[in-house]
């Protein structure tokens, strides 16, 4: 016989351990322990049985994992932590006596640290920081809206505030931009770079209301590290795009409320160049001025002509790579070095390439600035809603202004005035879509989430329909097919109405049928089911659909049909009977993990075709009470 | 200089106390009072002592002389003592001499005074004599200490050389405190207020009470009686006061205006009447003040010790070197600090603004240069948020918006149980967007999520449904197989418990509640014969051998064997019957042998009647029989009765008429029993078990476990290898016998029991037939390779049965020559499926 096990020693309760047994082994407090898993991103997790877990006690606990706790514990920033608590009792002391001079000692060598290595720890390759960085994103531009006032560091926002527009000149720098959304809560938009999605919402911009229980300790933590992360994922955007980091700030413009305009995004060739330029001329003064420590008098024409023809040379460079001044900084850049361009300069991703907007006052600039210029858009906007416009509202080659606004009262003829919705709906259809439906003052279409995909069964909104036949994109279509065969039969049906005596009748019907519409919903669904079928066999005989129908309604009178239709809905209930037995005798023969699954699709399955079905009705309520009135 | 701060800060109250003990003293030694003075004094204070002696020549005995001896001293000096520094007071001295009372009867007024506790008249101008004089005591007290105190002050600074000379005599002593004293008054007019004199009346303090009686606290009710009310100290009679009686009284006190505030001293048996100057005293304790009307409690501070530098000092200890000498150690450490500077050791902070600039750089570039293995567990990646949908549109197309009871319950639910945190809304226009209100909240609940949510990897089957579901041959592949109701046998009242086919298939036997065994014709449907045999038929059974025409019936606790004579004519009809009697002659001759035999079984010859009928044995028990089963030969027959322990289970052989009893014991409650069709086993099923026994060698071969609560039924393949077993708790388990004794396949379809499992003896078919009403009809295919697994598909569900009393199906067997199934119901009926 061996040796005893001792117990505990093995198994799960090796392999998780409590949050107080980790506290104790870390020597930290909560706070410190909150902060530490935050910034290192330990979360806790859920054991397979509880009860082995935490050595036979069923109580409620937070387990993590040993191996995480045991990472935690040759973490270099818990001797920080512990280094900051000294540091402010010492701080607190002195001020206390009141010792002023080594308070100030003091703070002058308050401890820092750094979260890079925090960074490269948890996302070791760059793509999988892009793929993590959607929380970061939401995050710091949250931040970036918030008022300096408060309880939030200014110079916080103000990084945040860097940091966002800087992530957004990228975008716009890589056309990088797909898919955006305007909800109720803020704007979605939805980025690809690097072949990850990354999604992020900004809230429009008022006064966010800061509710009580928000502790802002930790999403102060969880900034501080996104804020690092967004740093170092800028950097590498840039760097890789062969720009220079950080862009610089256009102090003018930023105090003139130029918001995106106020970053100066340069090329690294070009601050190269500047920067040889710049020596040069240096070389060259250290030359003259040692030939002018030898002869001072003789050289000082040609020294000038020198530093004339340098400062021309400077210029000219500038005027070469910088074309016009107006236009948006970096096209200076032209992104040509990239190896990637042919994806950036697509023509969807350039959609608003030809065209020259101009944003009224009352649009919010901050969003529809970012958006058109993602989509190689050129844009003005009025100047009280910023400095920095490249032209005026006069300027004659503006192509579409957004407006927003009931009315219009002056219009300039050589240009269209749209809703800021066509812009973003425009972006997700991926063309430019008709303006006639979204002119100022018109009532809009519907705005519809990009982000939905269809699967069989699901609700398709009319307008998704509609946006799908009109881009004719046949990849996009085949999901919409169910809905779509319908809506075909439903207009042969307005079309074939009075051809024969079944389709009369049928209309009989349905204009008793107008009245309790949400009743007799579902034989219409059936009828059209059966139409659609006829139609099949007719394709399959080779006749029209109405020669067939008159073979085959000729038979019999109106009754007969009548009969022979419920007949028709009988047997196929019927029909449906059998199938849903053979199904459920298939299911009697599944083990009972298999089951378990196929009756969880099923159950989902049903509550989807729930929930459609609630809307489609809804639907057909909507529009009921719309003919009514249009009757009237 | 300690001293004198701790002088400076002693509280006002403290030096009113001491002032009290001082004045009591004075008081009580009235004579005393220079000497005392001087006593109190320590030596420090030499020119005090030597004051109060240049005093003391001009005071004489007595308080009233020593005031006015004040006053004239102060007059002296030009410094205006008590009444005079005042008009007020001088009106109070007036007043004294108008007053004319004696100070000793004063003093006991107060007392009397003291338990009145009347309010005092504001109005009453007469100004008491005791206010001055006891304020004259106050002044006088605290202007002798002051004087004191001050003198010191002066002296130290004026004449510091006659001070630091410690031999000096009386007279110079004199001559200088005299001056001194001038000098002192002078300032010490400007440190402090005039107060008022104070008589020593202390007069509140009892101790000093002037009583002439000296009885003590006796009630004075004892000297009710005598003309004396007590004794004097000398023990002289102290007489009672003449008093008038109530008219007189009561005449006095109409005239007395200070009726109101006089009061009875019954041990003094007088009135006592209270001074307004007391009275208000009095309402000050009550009202918790200071008793002192004129004490002003936020005077400014005296200062008894002068702040100002003296030029002796207090303690002559000479100045220690080090207080000139610069540290030594200070300058080691300082020596340190600058060789560490020079060395290199210190360098001077980096400018802050450098330290601000945060520091960026590629991190990735090594790391995926040269990507380290990566230690620990795989991460498990927070699920990202969920991508909005068109509900939550700013504008979304109307069937999304919410109806009005929609809202109303999204906002009657609370707001964690909601399926979504928002009501959808249409804005119309992007200008009438306001900012969302929750959208701190969510982002905050989000970050909560990623540190505080447990995380879990749960693999989603990549399976969908349908890749799920079973592969199953269609059955129309699988034909034939009974899938329609073909006949219906209608001719029972009562429910048919049992059917039984003839090996021949021609022929059907039912045994119903209702009492009778019925003979159908199994193609037509047409009823051949009925017995009435007196009892619920439980069971019915042909006999599996062809070569005879025999069946069994359970008839309440007796089992009846006979031969139909309308099936079999001829030789098979006399081979039969010699069959079935043959038994009488031998087992007559083996009872007469065995008369021990304990078993509960007699065969008997049934009466005439019903042996006309074709019954030609009855085999009688003691228990209702509730189920038969034939040996594959036909010469055995095995029943169970309803029945505890190894009784239940009985053989007997038909050609011996003898009976046996297999097992002695049994455990459980026998469901159902079965012959094997090809071995010598015998299956036994138990409510929880199916044991089956080998009966040439008496031995337990097995016990399956089905794992079902409450076994009904059970049966075995043809060929032998294979056991379905049937349960109350409507599962249906598949054995093979060679694999396991735990169900190859559990099959779960009927809604209620299961009551009887069949095989077909030809095709590979098996049913079940349920409490629901319906049977299953499942294809079951044993193949001849042991390598192969059974393949079991169901095949059809029919229903046609009705449920009565939540009975359905009650039995079913298979044709056993055409792939036809025939199934009994509660409902009284038979039917054929083909």
């Amino acid at each position: 016989m061996g040796r005893l096990k001792k117990k505990f020693s093995e198994g799960a309760s090796k392999t998780y351990t409590t949050r107080n047994r980790a506290l104790k082994k870390l020597q930290v407090n909560l706070a410190d322990f909150r902060r530490l898993c935050i910034l290192k991103g330990i979360y806790p997790v859920e054991p397979r049985s509880r009860k082995k877990a935490n050595r036979g006690s069923t109580e409620l606990t937070t387990f993590y994992y040993t191996k995480d706790i045991q990472l935690l514990l040759s973490e270099p920033l818990i001797n920080k932590f512990r280094e900051h608590k000294v540091f402010l009792r010492r701080l607190k002391n002195a001020l206390g006596k009141q010792d002023i001079t080594r308070a100030k000692t003091l703070e002058d060598n308050r401890p820092q640290y750094t979260l890079d290595h925090l960074v490269i720890e948890r996302y070791p390759t760059f793509v999988e920081a892009l793929r993590d960085l959607d929380d970061a994103l939401c995050m710091v531009f949250l931040f970036a809206t918030m008022p300096v006032v408060g309880s939030v560091d200014g110079k916080i926002i103000e990084e945040c505030q860097r940091l966002s527009s800087e992530f957004m000149h990228y975008v716009i720098y890589s056309h990088s931009l797909r898919k955006v959304f305007l909800s109720i809560k803020g704007i979605y938009y939805q980025a690809d770079i690097q072949g990850q999605p990354i999604t992020w919402i900004v809230p429009y911009q008022f006064n966010q209301r800061i509710p009580k229980e928000v502790d802002f300790q930790v999403m102060g933590t969880f900034l501080e590290f996104y804020r690092t992360l967004l740093g170092f994922v800028n950097y590498r955007l840039y760097t890789t795009s062969n720009l220079s980091y950080p862009p610089k700030v256009d102090k003018n413009m930023q105090d003139s409320a130029a918001g995106l305009g106020s970053l100066r995004i340069k090329s690294k060739d070009f601050e190269n160049l500047i920067k040889n330029v710049a020596a040069d001329a240096d070389n060259a003064i250290e030359v003259d001025q040692d030939n002018e420590e030898e002869t001072t008098t003789e050289v000082t024409p040609e020294m000038k002509k020198r530093m004339n023809t340098l400062n021309t040379k400077i210029q000219s460079i500038v005027a070469a790579t910088e074309p016009s001044s107006n236009s948006p900084s970096y096209s200076a850049v032209g992104p040509s070095a990239d190896a990637d361009d042919d994806d950036m300069m697509k023509p969807e991703n350039m959609l608003f390439g030809k065209q020259v907007f101009f944003l009224s006052r009352e649009v919010p600039r901050y969003s529809l600035e970012f958006v058109v210029r993602a989509f190689g858009g050129r844009l003005g906007w009025s100047s009280s809603s910023g400095g920095g416009s490249p032209y005026e509202e006069n300027d004659s080659s503006i192509t579409i202004q957004i407006a927003d606004r009931p009315s219009q009262g002056h219009q300039f003829l050589n240009r269209v005035y749209v809703q800021p919705q066509w812009v973003y709906d425009c972006i997700n259809a991926r063309r430019l879509l008709d303006t006639d439906d979204y002119l100022v003052g018109q009532p809009l279409p519907a705005h519809l989430s990009p982000f939905v995909e269809y699967a069989e069964g699901d609700y398709i909104p009319e307008a998704a329909v509609k946006m799908a036949a009109a881009a004719g994109f046949e990849g996009e279509v085949t999901n919409l097919q169910p809905e779509d065969r319908d809506q075909n039969s439903d207009d042969e049906e307005d079309q074939n109405g009075e051809s024969d005596d079944e389709e009369g009748d049928l209309e009989d019907e349905s204009a008793d049928e107008e009245e309790e519409v949400s009743d007799e919903e579902e034989n219409a669904a059936i009828r059209a089911e059966k139409q659609y079928q006829q139609q099949l066999l007719a394709e399959r005989a080779g006749l029209t659909f109405s020669e067939y129908q008159q073979k085959h309604g000729n038979k019999g009178n109106a009754t007969t049909a009548a009969k022979k239709q419920k007949g028709a809905t009988n047997k196929r209930s019927k029909a449906e009977m059998d199938e849903e037995e053979r199904e459920r005798i298939a299911i009697s023969m599944l083990s009972k993990k298999k089951r378990k699954v196929v009756n969880r699709t099923k159950a989902d399955a049903y509550k989807r075709a729930k929930d459609a079905n609630v809307l489609k009705a809804r639907k057909a309520e909507i529009d009921n009470a719309k003919k009514k009135k249009q009757r009237q | 200089m300690a001293a004198g701060k701790g002088n400076k800060k002693r509280s006002a109250a403290h030096r009113d106390a001491e002032a009290k003990t001082a004045a009591a003293k004075s008081s009580s030694t009235g004579d005393e009072f220079p000497t005392a003075m001087g006593s109190i004094d320590v030596s420090s204070e030499s020119e005090y002592a030597s004051d109060a002696d240049s005093d003391s020549d001009l005071i004489e005995g007595s308080e009233q002389n020593f005031e006015d001896v004040l006053k004239a001293m102060a007059a002296d000096q030009g410094f205006e003592v008590g009444g005079s520094s005042s008009g007020e007071d001088d009106e109070e001295e007036g007043e004294e001499g108008s007053d004319g009372e004696e100070s000793d009867i004063h003093s006991s007024d107060i007392d009397g005074a003291s338990s009145e506790g009347e309010e005092a008249d504001s109005e009453d101008a007469e100004g008491s004599d005791s206010d001055g004089e006891g304020d004259g005591g106050l002044l006088r007290r605290t202007g002798s200490r002051s004087t004191d105190g001050q003198a010191t002050a002066v002296d130290s600074d004026s004449d510091g050389a006659a001070s630091d000379t410690s031999q000096i005599n009386d007279d110079d002593m004199r001559k200088l405190t005299i001056r001194d004293f001038g000098a002192d008054l002078a300032s010490w007019k400007a440190y402090r207020q005039t107060l008022p004199q104070i008589d020593a009346g202390y007069a509140s303090d009892s101790s000093t009470e002037d009583t002439p009686n000296t009885i003590g606290n006796v009630p004075i009710a004892w000297y009710e009686d005598y003309p004396h009310i007590g004794y004097t100290v000398d023990g002289q009679r102290v007489m009672r006061p003449a008093t008038g009686d109530e008219l007189d009284k009561f005449l006095e006190n109409m005239d007395n205006p200070d009726v109101f505030r006089t009061a009875r001293d019954e041990a003094n048996q007088r009135d006592v009447t209270v001074s307004a100057e007391e009275i208000d005293i009095i309402r000050r304790i009550q009202g918790g003040d200071i008793p002192d009307a004129a004490y002003d409690a936020y005077a400014p501070t005296v200062e008894w010790f002068t702040s100002q530098t003296m030029k002796t000092p207090v303690t002559g200890a000479p100045l220690t070197k080090r207080g000139f000498v610069p540290s030594k150690w200070e300058h080691k450490r300082v020596m340190q600090i600058v060789r560490a500077i020079r060395s290199g050791a210190i360098t001077a902070p980096p400018a802050r603004d450098q330290q601000q600039q945060p520091r960026l750089y590629d991190v990735w570039e090594h790391a995926e240069a040269e990507p380290g293995e990566r230690r620990g567990r795989p991460r498990m990646v927070a699920p990202r948020l969920a991508l909005p949908t068109h509900e939550e549109s700013y504008h979304p197309p109307e069937e999304y918006l919410p109806t009005a009871e929609q809202r109303a319950e999204w906002e009657a639910t609370d707001a964690e149980d909601r399926r979504r945190a928002f009501l959808p809304q249409d804005f119309g226009a992007l200008r009438n967007v306001p900012g969302y209100e929750r959208f701190v909240d969510e982002r905050f609940g989000r970050c909560l999520d990623l540190y505080l949510a447990p995380r879990m990897l749960r693999k989603k089957s990549a399976l969908n449904a349908d890749e799920l579901m079973p592969r199953l041959p269609d059955p129309r592949d699988l034909r034939p197989f009974p899938a329609a109701e073909a006949l219906a046998y209608v001719g029972h009242s009562g429910r048919v418990r049992s059917i039984s086919v003839d090996p021949t298939g021609l022929w059907l036997l039912s045994g119903s509640d209702d009492g009778s065994v019925r003979l159908w014709e199994v193609v037509t449907g047409r009823c051949a014969r009925v017995w009435t045999l007196g009892g619920t038929v439980h069971a019915v059974a042909w006999c599996p051998n062809a070569d005879v025409c025999v069946f069994a019936a359970a008839v309440g606790s007796r089992v009846v064997v006979v031969v139909p004579p309308e099936l079999c004519d001829g030789q098979r009809r006399t081979v039969s019957e010699d069959l079935v009697r043959a038994g009488f002659a031998s087992a007559a001759a083996e009872d007469a042998a065995a008369a021990d035999d304990s078993l509960p079984v007699s065969w008997d010859v049934p009466p005439t009647a019903e042996q006309t009928a074709g019954v030609h044995v009855s085999i009688a028990m003691h228990r209702t029989v509730k189920a038969l089963a034939w040996h594959r030969r036909g010469d055995y027959l095995a029943t169970l009765t309803a029945e505890e322990g190894g009784g239940a289970v009985l053989m007997h052989q038909l050609s011996k008429h003898k009976s046996q009893r297999p097992f002695r014991s049994l455990k459980g409650a026998v469901q159902s029993i079965r012959f094997h069709p090809t071995r010598p086993w015998f299956l036994v099923a138990t409510q929880r078990y199916v044991r089956i026994y080998n009966l040439m060698q008496q031995a337990l071969v097995k016990t399956l476990q089905p794992g079902v609560k409450w076994i009904s039924s059970v049966d075995v393949h043809p060929q032998g290898d294979n056991v379905v077993v049937g349960s109350y708790d409507k599962k249906l388990s598949w054995f093979d016998l060679d694999l396991s004794v735990k169900p190859y396949r559990s099959i779960r379809y009927h809604r209620q029991a299961i009551r009887q499992v069949c095989f077909s003896r030809k095709f590979p078919l098996f049913a079940t037939a349920s409490d629901d009403g319906s049977i299953q009809v499942y294809h079951g295919m044993v193949y001849q390779d042991l390598n192969q697994n059974p393949l079991i598909v169901p095949l059809k569900i029919l229903r046609g049965h009705e449920i009565r009393n939540s009975l359905g199906v009650l039995d079913c067997v298979f044709h056993p020559i055409q792939p036809w199934l025939l199934s009994s119901g509660a409902d009284g009926t038979i039917r054929l499926w083909t």
